[in-house]
């Protein structure tokens, strides 16, 4: 009895040889070398750090000094509650656009059910990073220079924005569908598109309505800027005012992005609990 | 006989549930088509100037400009590339210390007054997300004069509300045990968190930290157009001299630090989980 083998121990988990001697060296190693990356980019982008501690304070003193009693006519007024208007019409044109474009594009993204890895899946995915990784405001500029200044370049700009944003969603939610429909689809020799369509769609529909709402209410954040860059909308009022430093206006402008922003988002959030409910 | 006798009152139930299913849906999507028409109607046909779009040949040269690329601005691009990835993670860093307090008055289940400071907290969380980037930068250039301090200080207010309410979530799903063992013997406020809390939502909050900072970089490389520096200020300088090619590298290079930074936070997370 005593010469038989002790029962192998499980091995040890990760967490607890945390702490040790290899481990515990490239832990604060790491932790050091960030820390000195930080306090170098702070002397590289020559900051001030006694102006980044006393930055909140100067905020309350700027705000209270110099955009105080916000100038909530000028945003009552007709010209600006139709600038409103204009902003939630692209902001709604964008995410449909975005949306119906994204649909295809997350499908030829999505490792599972693409129609083929060699071909469409670099393409979605390259699509939908390119989408993405450019800002909304530079995809404005670069619209605005192309197309001109209005509402078109706004709203192209706020497509390829949502394309980003949905596509990357979207093909995350198809990723992680019951793949037993689509084989049994396979299986019977079903191409490609009716594979997407009959065994895909059907798990997903309740899934991609929510995030088309998520959509529109985050195009609509974007959307209160596209303007500043020559989209139209709510930004560029922002834009004229901040250029001839009426501060009060301004305010009263940022304020009345705040307050639609939030009516954005309770209404998003309305919509998808009702889509939640109703499936 | 039983097995395959369908009692027709429930088939027609069916039917008539299925009908009024496809009305409903037809019904939506009538509202959304109408919806996307006036939207087109007041956004784009009425709003754009047809004549400075200038049709196919117009746009395509438009276009054309950007394709030649302007490869004399290459040694010009490190620096700016430089400070706005430095931007960025400084940036996240600064919101991170601002979203602790946010996201300890915010958590319901941890916050030191339900009736003041929570709504506080979660009016703080959704302050900062609603008001854009862009806003953001505005408002601190105009607070701290032009530079990197706006930019990171913009990235750090936008970033505030998502890591906050992450983490305020986080807080107010953890095992509730530990924080009363700490309690019972007599732990304070600061205890609590250090001991009880710090530990269960560290993997959390790090994970959501690092998705954060890949979204700041694209973020920080726009702060330069309002007056922030970095790959923004470049890109608006190009823009205003007209030179297209050099435009497209500026454009080429946020991207190469985009995809950089994915495959940094792509290994990062894996390594914190």
């Amino acid at each position: 009895m005593t010469e038989q083998m002790p029962a192998p121990r499980p091995s040890d988990p990760p967490k607890w040889s945390r702490y040790q001697y290899p481990e515990s060296l490239i832990k604060h190693g790491t932790l050091l070398a960030v820390l000195l990356f930080l306090g170098y980019s702070l002397h590289f982008l020559n900051v001030d750090i006694g102006l980044l501690i006393g930055a909140l304070g100067r905020f309350a003193g700027v705000i209270s000094e110099r955009y105080y009693p916000p100038d909530l006519e000028y945003v009552l007024d007709r010209g600006y509650l139709e600038a409103i208007l204009d902003t939630l019409q692209m902001s709604f044109l964008g995410g449909f656009a975005g949306v119906c474009l994204a649909i295809p594009l997350a499908w030829f993204s999505a490792w599972n059910v693409t129609p083929s890895r060699r071909l469409f899946f670099p393409i979605g995915r390259l699509g939908v990073i390119s989408c993405r990784a450019i800002h909304e405001t530079i995809w404005t500029i670069l619209f605005v220079s192309v197309l001109g200044f209005g509402m078109l370049a706004g709203v192209s700009a706020l497509t390829m924005f949502c394309i980003g944003f949905a596509g990357k969603l979207f093909s995350d939610e198809i990723e992680a569908i019951d793949m037993g429909p689509a084989e049994a689809m396979r299986a019977v020799g079903a191409n490609p598109f009716q594979v997407f369509l009959f065994a895909v769609v059907p798990q997903v529909r309740v899934a991609f309505t929510g995030i088309a709402i998520y959509t529109w209410d985050v195009a609509f954040r974007a959307a209160t800027v596209v303007g500043f860059f020559g989209g139209g909308g709510m930004g560029w009022y922002l834009k004229r005012n901040v250029q001839q430093l009426e501060n009060l206006r301004v305010a009263a402008i940022i304020l009345s992005i705040i307050a639609m922003v939030l009516v954005a988002e309770f209404l998003s959030g309305w919509l998808r609990a009702t889509v939640n409910r109703a499936k | 006989m039983a097995a395959t006798d369908v009692n027709p009152t429930a088939l027609s139930l069916q039917a008539d549930l299925r009908r009024k299913r496809f009305l409903k849906m037809g019904l939506i999507w009538a509202i959304v088509l109408f919806f996307v028409a006036w939207c087109l109607q007041g956004t784009i046909i009425e709003d754009t100037d047809w004549a400075r779009v200038g049709g196919r040949s117009g746009v395509l040269g438009s276009i054309g400009r950007y394709l030649t690329l302007d490869w004399g601005l290459l040694p010009e691009l490190l620096i700016p590339t430089l400070e706005t990835f430095m931007m960025a993670c400084v940036g996240t860093v600064v919101g991170c210390f601002f979203s602790l307090p946010v996201a300890w008055l915010g958590a319901a289940n941890v916050t030191p007054s339900k009736m003041i400071l929570y709504p506080l907290g979660r009016f703080l969380m959704v302050l900062s997300r609603s008001v854009h980037e862009i806003v953001w930068a505005l408002i601190f250039v105009s607070a701290v004069g032009l530079g990197a301090l706006p930019g990171i200080l913009a990235i750090a207010m936008r970033s505030v509300g998502f890591i906050s309410k992450i983490t305020a979530e986080a807080i107010e799903n953890i095992d509730a045990k530990p924080v009363e063992a700490i309690r019972a013997v007599g732990g304070n406020q600061f205890q609590v968190m250090y001991y009880g809390i710090l530990p269960q939502i560290y993997p959390v909050v790090l994970a959501t930290v690092i998705f954060e900072w890949d979204i700041n970089i694209r973020r920080s490389a726009v702060m330069g157009l309002v007056g922030a520096g970095g790959l923004g200020l470049l890109f608006f300088r190009q823009m205003n001299s007209f030179n297209y090619g050099g435009v497209s590298m500026v454009i080429l290079a946020i991207l190469l630090l985009i995809v950089l930074g994915e495959v940094i936070s792509h290994y990062l997370r894996k390594a914190v989980i």
